[in-house]
């Protein structure tokens, strides 16, 4: 395509962005004005003229970034398109003064650019009329910008340093390549160069006073220096004046700077004055130079390495001029470190009203400081010298400058004072030897700026100079003087300070702040109050808010005073500590609340909810064990003071304490225990129970001390004791309930040792013997919880097992309340512990097992399985036939009657019960009876006598005869004929029909039947049963005649013969009147009493 | 977030300027890395004996270099993994003094880098009069130092885009930076 359609394209393009822009919003339009300018100034720049409008037009647009842009635009115009330039100056100067910062630091910056465009295109171009315009614009612009210097916003100012060093190089003569002031053809009426190279001038004294101004900030500081330097290298003829206000500047580094700062300033300071070094320009400066190179700290090593060979080598020339004054380098440079430091400690000094106008010193380059040091240490010296000044140089009127600025010097004729008029002097004399001396005025000038001048603002200072002759100081008054005031009032602090430094030789290189009429360092002001004071001080304090309770309740701080007083006792010194504690313990009653706070303070500490960063904490501290000491304080000094108005409060006391205190230590509880022991039991129990109660999660660590009094001697603390265990065992977490068990069973084990335990004994008599009592009080915790946990019948059952014999029989007198207790809980069943017991019998336990059996029996029948359960171990390990006894009516009829010869051999009050159980007499729960009473009967005839002793027998049977309820007639009516049919006469049938007969006469008939069928037996062979059948005939009386006539002849001889009477007159043996009965309680047999 | 123009600046522009870089891209800044010495120089098999290379070397080229040269060695001291890392962001180290774009912000890694950061600056003439702040943070040439400094400078950076007037909040913003990472800063403001 060819170049003229591009272009046509081009600006078919550039008037679609420029519309569009126009149309669009913030970032869209800055996308298409940043195109616009792209284009505009690159591929289209003939359109410039007819397009710039466009873009110019955005100059008021909302948006900074367009605003920008346009500035940018402005500024290529102006470097490439100068002609342009009375088109967009106006711009320029808008945007200068824009609202937003960025905007005004991006014009500034635009701004050195294009004054510099002014300058070349002014030079060059024709046109007069806009050239003036342009140049009145950049004119106010500049004026603008010079203003800015004291901006609020440092960047601002930062620009406007900048911009200003490019406004002093292009306002300078020069004879370089570089575009200056001269290159502009003098022809142009309305620039004067005079006056612009003097307000060069001005504005670079402006620079340097900037420089060295006490409220620069370090980056302005650094941009300034590094303006300075600039100046310096292209413009050779401010080099001198640049060298000493660097040198001014190492020595009074403003105070408002960070160390980091500081350190930052004199590196920048450092290679700035290097890359000086390296300057041509420099050449004739390298003595001053190489001065302020080591000044700043450098070795000379580090300067030789700096300076390039050539400009070494008038170095060494210098040197050697200097050792023709017998000075060697090396001493030298020894002989002004430490000056220096001393020049610095008077910095505050060294920029006083001084007029060294009036100071003539001999034009010589072999002085140096020290040789002047040591002639301004002559008197005569200086007396001749200020003779001769005054005699040659004494204007006949005071200046007016003079008035205003003149200072008395507050440390003349000290050695700080006469070595740093030594310093000015020093520079002086080399500025006039070294350099070709600008106009004197000058250089009088910028030491003449006094401290008072540093109040006007810089733009003043500009005013000042451009006005020349008016003098705008005018201040107020008042202000200025408590400045003063203040100022002398700081420098008399900081000259002790300084006094104190001295003493420790300090690095020549470091810089001393000088101090500043606004700016109030505290530590440089005040020192460090030494640490006793300072504890003293913290106490009275402390004491003070202590005292004032009245005045902050009244005040409405008393919550804030609290707070202050828990700070302060629990963050401070033991004494503090001590002193609030003791506050608190004079009056506990009011001050508790106040002790408490306290308390959770230390607590927090404790916790590590540290309040102090971690640098504060003292390595030292133990939060815990200040925790503990405040909490046992308070318990132990409320506890035991005597005061008997205390005395009722005590207890309020102590219960809020340990209560409400967050935690309770193992001293506070041991404390707690020991107060058992004393008067405060009752207390103390109920404090530990609630403590158990209130604090689950920590129940575990303090139920021990109140399980431990269950063995208290004293039955009240025991009873109480055992009842709060009990109670924090009913809802006590698992850890709590595992506690109290292990306890418990301990107890419970001591009664399996032979002798009482010193737990037992610890405060009883000396002597260690079990009594009854103490196998009690062993038991009684066990007991007690053994309704809430009937395992424990397990662990009863183990000791019980290995425990002596009166052990034992006192387990099984404790044992049997909480036994039926647990049995009467659940009736008809058998507990699951017990069950497991009775699987698992301990050795030893069988007369436990018995009496627990015995129990679950009592009140209701045996369940099958405990009934299996005590069969099987009948069986296998007790051979007792009482433990059967419980469980009798569970058992079958086999069983009862296999045990039944046993049964009988027991004590008769033994077998009494048993017979009562297998009759039913006591009998609640009407449960059938395995046996009735008519087999039970049948039953003991037929025990084999070989088995059982017949006495044991026959006392059985009396004992069922002795039941007339049950052994009714009809019933034993019943067994006799039972026991008529057995084939062996049963030894005591006979004994028992006699008896039946005596209790039931009917039963006669019966009787006679058995008779007759006891012959048919041949009852004369069994002498046993005979003599019973006899008697028995003997009872009946006449009614047995036929039974005896039955009596075959061979059973004759046996019969007695009372008897055998009756059978002779047979035939009228009716009409014999019945014989009287015999009295049946004649000749009762044994066992029937 | 402002459109601050970052550039993080160490001696061979490996380590510590790209681990900053790659932190610093991640969290969407506009930035730079450079270094300023001589040659890149990477430690070798002896102290006396380090690898150099010129800048605009690609990183690749290097990672294939040390590769050949003893691949064990190079993967067990992580410089095949930071190569490998370096190659990802860019494609070969650039030299600072090479550089003519503009930057707002320059950070460097150490003092001798900032010095030569500011030795260039001094050494030419401003044109533009734009400024540029120098920021230098001490960070030791070592895996785990750069890390750390990548989080310092991510924060400081982060800091001075939150600013909208960095010029004039530099002083004090800096001061709390340093004071929170208790490291010693040094800056300076030069001009392009």
């Amino acid at each position: 395509m060819s170049k003229p359609s591009t272009n046509i394209n081009a600006e078919k393009q550039l008037i679609q962005w420029i519309n569009e822009a126009g149309m669009s919003e913030g970032g869209k339009r800055a996308g298409f004005l940043r195109r616009i300018v792209e284009v505009l100034t690159h591929q289209l720049s003939a359109m410039i003229p007819m397009y710039m409008e466009n873009v110019l037009s955005f100059v008021n647009d909302k948006s900074t970034d367009i605003r920008k842009i346009v500035i940018g635009f402005i500024e290529e115009l102006s470097t490439n398109f100068p002609y342009t330039l009375p088109k967009v100056i106006s711009q320029l100067q808008l945007l200068v003064i824009d609202t937003v910062v960025a905007v005004q630091k991006r014009a500034i910056q635009a701004a050195g650019v294009i004054y510099k465009n002014v300058l070349t295109w002014i030079s060059k171009d024709e046109s007069v009329a806009e050239m003036k315009h342009v140049w009145e614009h950049i004119t106010k612009t500049k004026l603008q910008i010079l203003n800015m210097i004291d901006s609020e916003n440092e960047g601002i100012r930062t620009h406007a340093i900048k911009f200003l060093e490019e406004v002093v190089l292009l306002q300078t003569a020069n004879n370089s390549s570089d575009f200056s002031i001269d290159n502009i053809p003098n022809s142009l009426t309305f620039i004067n160069h005079a006056a612009l190279e003097e307000e060069a001038e001005h504005i670079f004294e402006l620079l340097i006073k900037f420089h060295n101004s006490q409220h620069i900030s370090s980056v302005n500081l650094m941009a300034c220096m590094a303006t300075l330097i600039s100046l310096a290298k292209f413009r050779p003829k401010y080099l001198a004046r640049v060298i000493h206000a660097l040198g001014d500047l190492h020595t009074t580094l403003p105070p408002t700077l960070s160390q980091s700062q500081v350190n930052s300033v004199r590196k920048h300071l450092k290679i700035q004055l290097i890359n000086l070094v390296k300057h041509t320009s420099s050449n004739d400066m390298i003595p001053a130079l190489m001065q302020l190179l080591s000044d700043i700290g450098m070795t000379q090593q580090e300067i030789n390495k700096a300076i390039p060979k050539e400009k070494r080598h008038k170095r060494v020339l210098a040197l050697a001029t200097d050792s023709k004054n017998g000075d060697s380098p090396a001493k030298r440079s020894r002989l002004d470190s430490p000056p220096n430091s001393q020049e610095s400690d008077s910095n505050s000094n060294s920029r006083t009203g001084f007029d060294d106008d009036s100071i003539q010193t001999p034009k010589t380059n072999l002085v140096n400081e020290d040789s002047l040091f040591d002639g301004l240490n002559n008197l005569d010296n200086v007396l001749n010298l200020v003779m001769s000044t005054l005699l040659n140089n004494l204007p006949n009127e005071m200046p007016s400058n003079f008035i205003n600025n003149y200072q008395p010097i507050p440390n003349a004729g000290t050695k700080t004072q006469i070595r740093s008029l030594a310093k000015m002097v020093h520079s002086v004399v080399k500025g006039e030897s070294e350099m070709p001396l600008p106009a004197p005025t000058i250089v009088t000038k910028i030491p003449l700026l006094s401290e008072d001048d540093e109040k006007i603002t810089l733009k003043n200072a500009v005013a000042k100079l451009q006005e020349t002759t008016k003098d705008l100081q005018v201040e107020n008054a008042v202000s200025k003087l408590m400045e003063e005031k203040r100022q002398e009032y700081l420098k008399e602090e900081e000259r002790k300070a300084k006094e104190k430094e001295k003493q420790v030789p300090q690095l020549p290189a470091i810089p001393k702040l000088k101090q500043k009429v606004k700016l109030l360092k505290l530590h440089e002001i005040t020192r460090p109050i030494p640490k006793e004071i300072k504890e003293r001080l913290m106490l009275q304090a402390v004491q003070r808010i202590l005292n004032a309770e009245k005045e902050a309740a009244i005040g409405g701080a008393a919550q804030i005073r609290a707070k202050f007083i828990t700070i302060f006792a629990s963050s401070y010194t033991p004494e503090i500590r001590d002193l609030v504690l003791n506050y608190v313990l004079e009056d506990p009653i009011n001050r508790i609340d106040l002790a408490l706070a306290w308390l959770y303070e230390e607590y927090a500490y404790m916790q590590g909810f540290n309040r102090h960063p971690v640098t504060l904490q003292k390595v030292n501290e133990k939060p815990d064990q200040n925790y503990n000491q405040l909490l046992c304080a308070m318990v132990t000094q409320i506890c035991e003071r005597g005061d008997p108005l205390m005395e009722n409060s005590k207890e309020v006391l102590l219960r809020k304490i340990y209560c409400e205190a967050p935690v309770i230590t193992p001293e506070a509880l041991d404390y707690l225990k020991h107060l058992v022991v004393e008067e405060k039991s009752l207390l103390a129990l109920e404090l530990l129970e609630e403590l158990c109660t209130m604090r689950p999660p920590r129940a575990h660590k303090y139920i021990p001390a109140l399980v431990s009094q269950a063995l208290n001697e004293i039955p009240e603390i025991r009873d109480i004791a055992i009842k709060s265990t009990v109670k924090i065992f009913k809802n006590g977490s698992d850890a709590v309930k595992k506690v109290i068990e292990k306890h418990s069973l301990l107890y419970l084990g001591f009664i399996a040792l032979d002798n009482p335990p010193t737990e037992l004994m610890s405060s009883r008599h000396n002597i260690r013997v079990w009594s009854d009592d103490l196998y009690k009080i062993c038991l009684n915790l066990v007991m007690a919880l053994f309704m809430e946990n009937d395992d424990f019948i397990i662990d009863v059952a183990r000791v019980y097992g290995c425990a002596g014999s009166e052990a034992k029989r006192c387990v099984l007198r404790a044992i049997e309340g909480p036994l039926r207790a647990v049995a009467a809980s659940a009736p008809g069943t058998v507990p699951p512990a017990f069950q497991i017991l009775l699987q698992d019998c301990p050795r030893g336990a069988e007369t436990l097992l018995t009496r627990l059996v015995h129990i679950l029996t009592d009140k209701a029948p045996p369940t099958p399985e405990l009934v299996s359960r005590v069969r099987e171990l009948y069986a296998t390990r007790v051979s007792d036939v009482r433990f059967l006894i419980p469980i009798l009516n569970g058992l079958s009829k086999r069983e009862i009657l296999a045990a039944l010869p046993k049964l009988v051999k027991l004590n008769p009050n033994v077998v009494k019960e048993v017979f009562n159980k297998l009759l039913g007499l006591h009998n609640p729960n009407n449960e059938i009876l395995p046996v009735t009473p008519e087999e039970l009967l049948v039953a003991l005839h037929l025990i084999d006598p070989n088995k059982a002793d017949l006495k044991f027998i026959i006392k059985a049977t009396g004992l069922c005869f002795g039941e007339k309820q049950i052994y009714t007639q009809d019933v034993v009516s019943a067994v006799l004929q039972r026991l008529a049919e057995e084939q062996d006469t049963p030894v005591l049938m006979m004994r028992s029909v006699l008896q039946a007969l005596t209790l039931y006469p009917n039963l006669g008939p019966l009787a006679l039947n058995i008779l007759q069928l006891l012959i048919d037996r041949e009852v004369w062979t069994n002498k046993v049963a005979w003599e019973g059948w006899v008697k028995c005939c003997e009872r009946l009386g006449t009614a047995v005649t036929r039974v005896l006539a039955a009596l075959p002849a061979r059973a004759l001889p046996s019969l007695p013969p009372h008897l055998a009477r009756l059978l002779e007159p047979q035939d009228v043996a009716p009409t014999f009147p019945p014989q009287p009965v015999p009295n049946p309680l004649e000749p009762l047999p044994p066992g029937m009493e | 977030m402002s459109d601050l123009y970052f550039a993080v600046v160490c001696s061979s522009n490996m380590n510590r300027s790209m681990e900053a870089h790659a932190f610093l891209v991640k969290k969407g800044f506009k930035v730079k890395s450079f270094g300023t010495g001589e040659k890149v120089k990477l430690p070798g098999t002896s102290a006396d004996r380090p690898n150099c290379y010129e800048f605009g070397v690609p990183y690749d080229d290097i990672y294939k270099d040390l590769m050949e040269k003893d691949k064990s060695y190079y993967t067990q001291n992580g410089l095949l993994h930071m190569l490998d890392r370096n190659r990802r962001i860019k494609p070969s180290p650039e030299r600072f003094q090479a550089s003519n774009e503009i930057f707002d912000v320059i950070i460097t890694c150490e003092e001798r880098v900032y010095d030569q950061v500011i030795e260039w600056f001094v050494s030419r003439k401003s044109i533009c009069n734009q400024p540029v702040h120098i920021v230098n943070i001490d960070i030791q040439d070592n895996h785990e130092e750069a890390t750390i400094g990548a989080f310092l400078i991510s924060d400081m950076v982060t800091k001075m885009s939150q600013s909208d007037d960095l010029d004039n909040d530099i002083d004090e913003l800096l001061h709390d930076f340093e004071a929170k990472c208790n490291r010693p800063i040094l800056n300076s403001i030069m001009f392009y």
